[in-house]
């Protein structure tokens, strides 16, 4: 039977991403970047639409609600996978209306699970996400587009660790800008290397600092551009540790703030306690195992990720455009539905 | 899975087409063959025993997934039945896993080398493959070394059978068990190993000149290497173990093959890792720091949240200072979690409590005013108010009563009780099996274990518990390793291993004076082997005799021996020489004449000729075969006649040369009593014979 040869094999594709989610990031954070990390979790579930099987949007909804909770708590601290399937849920839920012919939410909402055939609904919806993937190969460039409005000529630059989307917001203004970069190198894990060495063979001018000399060097900054791993519902960000130093070095300098967070990052979680908040890996990178005695003398911790308040944030620019902290609420409303915020 | 695959094969993408297309194999060897984890595994298999919550076996297989291998097969002795529903059970046996598991059981193996002698004999392997215990824990990425093995396989010709993975931790680490220290010499630029030790007790190290004058002009010699007993074997290992039949452990191999190196052309090489973790549990010490490892995040990410085992309900949460919960874990009021706490689902925690580095399993029930620390918790587990527990293990169904205060080493081994009003000195162990039934069943320790515990339940109906021992309402026996002979002693030493840093605090008696047996066993080891050794040898030529086997395979025999003993040649000859000596004595008591001992020496004399002729070849060695004749009937002073005939039958034989002889009758005499013993006089009219002998040889040569 072909159809249960389908199901194997996406049960298989499935087990082998989550798989992957677990193992991913060894010490040094995610292996692939967010952006891969949300491509491959649509076009897992656009694969689930295509071939599970299901009659009402009802049914898919839960499908992919139910493979959803599954991929999530599988890294918890990887929240583009979650936002991943909010997103997917809303376009069902849209594309759903639309085949009805209204819009109005109200009366979606009862008949919802009674739903007949609709058969251009799977159309549709694969359409759909198919659109959503075209969005999500775009962002980076569209928020490199942006660069030069930001960043001018002879500017001071200071930025944390390494982000993809930073490096391609930075080389692009450098095309046409003469400007100076200064890396924080983000310990214990010093992706700023990297960045560094990125940057430079881009002709940037660029300087590599020990996280201790942030605040030190930041009278001199005009500008910090940072990326993030998530943006929280209030307008916080979850970033590479080191990331709160830095905003809180030009909150005293009042040095403006601008994060590079594409719509992919934005989740609806808030900043509290909830223990996947924070993500702790190996101490390896802190204190070696090779050092022998002192180790079993003393607990290492190694923390990934800060926590940096909104008001420490002065611009959000995202593929759509740039907004203050205080809009990221209003965007959320539109990304994602108010039903399915919790798995 | 693609994913996967395709990092591995970009690993070798110069390699042969034939080798890509091939899945990486490994052999997972779920049995330790010791005994070091009774009377804990006798309930229990060692690679089931839960570390963190969770079967060691499967940090194992998380681990071989992880690095890419395709296919697994387990091979499971003691208790295989149990572990084979636990992995059938198992998210490895779903037909999604990435890694096919192929689960052999046998009640044969008795050592890693029969297990790859199975291997060998199935063709169970192809191609390059992992060699791993069930109780290794680790999330080292392999592929690295995987690559180099590779690589080195195909630059020189198969020369390399394989490497061993190490982790770099200097001494005095606490995840580094002394049992299995070894220090390691090896070429620096090739990797290779030049010699493998192990260092457990040994005061001095030799090395042998000749492996620093071969080869290039770097060399290593390490001894911040952790063994994570790892190794990646190529198929000729498995044939190996088939040919040379005595290899019984993966040491025997390691010596084997650096001993015979310029023979077979073997080598074996090293891969020396700094990230990552690995280590096996060989013994509790290591489980406690294993899982004190495990806790404090060093094997991320197979961490406790992660639930890699995708089992239901397994999962917990990671909250501040190492401290995990599982599902409907309830804390009383004012209890404490202090640091690196581990606490499986559904377990509930009275009120006061003070917790701080230990693991708790499912199901327990604490009760109120407990301090735990460093304390190991299985499944079931009752805890009545009051208690102290320190550092110890408390295993599955076990129930603690009323202000029992543990010290630390204890071990409660499955469903005793114990109090209530008792303090267990240091390092008790107590039982549901009574220590006499070991020596009972000593020999089928690999029966099936149904049979095992039928038996056992009759025994422990018929003998009463001693209520000072485990309390007024305890159940459960006092666990003495069986000190029977010297080899069972090695084994059964201690439940929690040799301490690297003993505790200055753990001074108490019984302690003490396990130390100083372990250290007066350890400072003459050689004797030991010298000893084991010429035990061995007369066992082998008194079954030789008894069989009638033929003189080569004795002389195999006593080559294999010689190895795992580590004997000099020189040293074999010398042991040969006295065992066969004083064999008439060993079978018929010392009491005998000299006559009748000549009478049953020479026929004997004559049987191993051939035995003897392989040993001795060099003048010199005709020289030390002498003294050492000379030695023994200096001691048999009484029986100095024989020795002449021993001289004439040997010389008769051709097993001694006349040359030999009278050198050693001109120069060997070194004192006193040596210089009375050539005076004997059949021994000058013996002597004086070989001298006319020679002369009329060489006047007729002439």
């Amino acid at each position: 039977m072909p159809g249960a040869d389908k199901e194997a094999d996406l049960t298989e594709r499935i087990e082998a991403f989550l798989a992957d989610l677990k193992r991913g990031g060894c010490g040094t954070g995610p292996i692939r970047g967010s952006g891969e990390t949300a491509r491959e979790t649509t076009a897992l579930l656009r694969k689930v639409t295509a071939q599970a099987r299901w009659s009402s949007a009802g049914d898919l909804m839960e499908i992919i609600r139910k493979e959803g909770r599954r991929m999530t708590a599988a890294q918890p601290s990887e929240t583009t996978v979650g936002n991943m399937v909010l997103r997917v849920l809303k376009i069902i839920r849209e594309e759903y209306a639309r085949s009805r012919g209204s819009s109005e939410e109200t009366d979606q909402q009862e008949s919802l699970h009674k739903l007949q055939h609709f058969v251009h609904l799977k159309a549709n919806v694969i359409e759909a996400i198919n659109e959503l993937l075209t969005e999500l190969d775009g962002t980076t460039d569209n928020i490199a587009m942006q660069a030069l409005e930001h960043i001018h000529s002879n500017e001071v630059i200071m930025t944390v660790g390494r982000s993809r989307t930073v490096e391609a917001f930075l080389k692009d203004a450098a095309r046409k800008r003469k400007f100076h970069v200064i890396v924080a190198e983000c310990a214990p894990f010093c992706q700023g290397h990297e960045m560094a060495t990125n940057l430079s063979k881009a002709s940037i001018e660029t300087t590599v600092i020990a996280d201790a000399a942030i605040f030190a060097v930041m009278s001199r900054v005009n500008k910090v551009i940072i990326g993030t791993q998530t943006v929280l519902a209030n307008g916080g960000l979850r970033a590479v540790n080191g990331t709160h130093t830095v905003a809180l070095a030009a909150r005293h300098h009042s040095t403006p703030l601008i994060v590079c967070a594409p719509m992919f990052k934005l989740s609806p979680q808030f900043p509290n306690e909830e223990d996947t908040f924070h993500k702790f890996v190996s101490p390896h990178e802190v204190l070696p195992f090779t050092e022998g005695e002192i180790l079993s003398k003393v607990n290492v911790h190694c923390p990934v990720f800060d926590y940096v308040p909104p008001e420490l944030i002065t611009l959000f620019i995202s593929n759509i455009g740039g907004n203050a902290p205080s809009y990221i609420y209003r965007l959320m409303s539109e990304l994602y539905h108010p039903e399915d915020h919790d798995l | 899975m693609s994913s996967r695959g395709g990092k591995q094969k970009k690993g070798n993408v110069t390699s042969e087409q034939e080798e890509e297309e091939q899945p990486l194999q490994a052999v997972l060897v779920a049995d330790s063959f010791n005994r070091r984890f009774f009377p804990i595994s006798k309930d229990q298999p060692r690679a089931l025993l839960p570390l963190g919550n969770v079967a060691m076996i499967d940090y194992t297989l998380e681990f071989l997934t992880s690095t890419g291998v395709q296919e697994t097969f387990v091979f499971c002795c003691w208790m295989s039945n149990k572990i084979k529903d636990h992995l059938l059970k198992s998210k490895w046996c779903r037909p999604t896993s990435p890694n096919v598991v192929h689960i052999i059981t046998s009640d044969l193996y008795r050592s890693l080398g029969d297990v790859l002698r199975d291997v060998d004999a199935k063709n169970l392997v192809r191609n390059d493959f992992i060699l791993v215990y069930g109780d290794v824990v680790s999330n080292i990425d392999v592929s690295q070394a995987l690559q180099e093995h590779r690589h080195r396989r195909k630059v020189d010709k198969n020369i390399s059978v394989m490497t061993m993975v190490f982790k770099e931790s200097s001494p005095g680490h606490k995840s580094r068990c002394e049992e299995d220290d070894v220090i390691v010499a090896m070429d620096s630029k090739s990797k290779r190993v030049l010699h493998y030790q192990k260092t457990q007790g040994l005061k001095k190290l030799q090395f042998p000149m000749n492996i620093f004058q071969h080869g290039s002009d770097e060399f290593e010699i390490r001894h911040d290497l952790l063994d994570c007993h790892i190794s990646i074997c190529s198929p000729q290992v498995a044939e190996l173990f088939t040919d040379n039949f005595d290899y019984q452990t993966r040491n025997d191999f390691v010596r084997g093959i650096l001993v015979n190196e310029e023979i077979l052309g073997n080598q074996i090489h090293l891969y020396v890792t700094q990230d990552g973790y690995g280590a096996r549990v060989s013994n509790l010490q290591m489980y406690d720091s294993v899982s004190s490892d495990m806790v404090r995040r060093w094997v991320y990410p197979l961490t406790p949240e992660a639930n890699f085992t995708d089992q239901q309900g397994q999962g917990c949460t990671h909250s501040r200072h190492n401290v995990y919960r599982g599902a409907e874990v309830s804390l009383g009021h004012g209890s404490q979690m202090e640091e690196n706490v581990l606490i499986g689902r559904d377990t509930s925690i009275g009120a006061n409590c003070h917790i701080s580095n230990s693991v708790i399993g499912n199901n327990c029930t604490i009760g109120d005013n407990v301090v735990l620390d460093r304390a190991h918790m299985w499944n079931n587990v009752h805890i009545s108010s009051n208690v102290e527990i320190h550092q110890s293990v408390v295993c599955d169904g076990a129930v603690v009563k009323e202000a029992v205060h543990l010290n630390k080493q204890c071990v409660l081994a499955y469903n005793v009780v114990i109090g209530p009003n008792l303090s267990l000195p240091d390092g008790t162990v107590v039982s549901m099996h009574h220590p006499e039934e070991e020596e009972e069943d000593d020999d089928d320790e690999f029966l099936s274990d149904d049979q095992e515990v039928g038996h056992s339940k009759d025994k422990t109906r018929q003998k009463a518990f001693n209520p000072a021992e485990v309390g007024p309402e305890g159940k459960g026996y006092i666990w003495k390793a069986s000190m029977n002979d010297t080899e069972d002693e090695e084994l059964a030493q201690c439940l929690w291993g040799l301490v690297l840093n003993p505790d200055p605090e753990s001074d108490s008696e019984s302690e003490a004076s396990e130390e100083s047996q372990d250290r007066s066993r350890s400072v003459s080891p050689e004797i030991d082997d010298v000893n084991a050794f010429q035990l061995e040898v007369l066992g082998t030529l008194q079954r030789g005799l008894e069989e009638n086997i033929v003189c080569d395979n004795l002389v195999l025999e006593i080559n294999s021996l010689k190895y795992a003993y580590n004997i000099t040649l020189k040293e074999v000859m010398q042991i040969l020489t006295r065992v066969v000596l004083e064999y008439p004595f060993q079978q018929q008591g010392t009491q005998l004449t000299t006559l009748q001992y000549t009478g049953s020496l020479l026929p004997l004399l004559k049987t191993w000729s051939p035995v003897f002729k392989n040993y001795i070849k060099r003048a010199q060695d005709h020289l030390d075969c002498l003294s050492a004749v000379e030695e023994l009937f200096l001691e048999q002073d009484t029986h100095q006649t024989a020795m002449v005939k021993v001289l004439m039958k040997m010389y008769q034989l051709e097993i001694l040369e006349e040359e030999a002889i009278l050198k050693w009758f001109s120069t060997g005499a070194t004192n006193d009593k040596s210089r009375q013993l050539r005076k004997n006089q059949g021994l000058q009219k013996f002597i004086q014979w070989l001298k006319e002998a020679e002369d009329e040889s060489s006047e007729e040569g002439e």
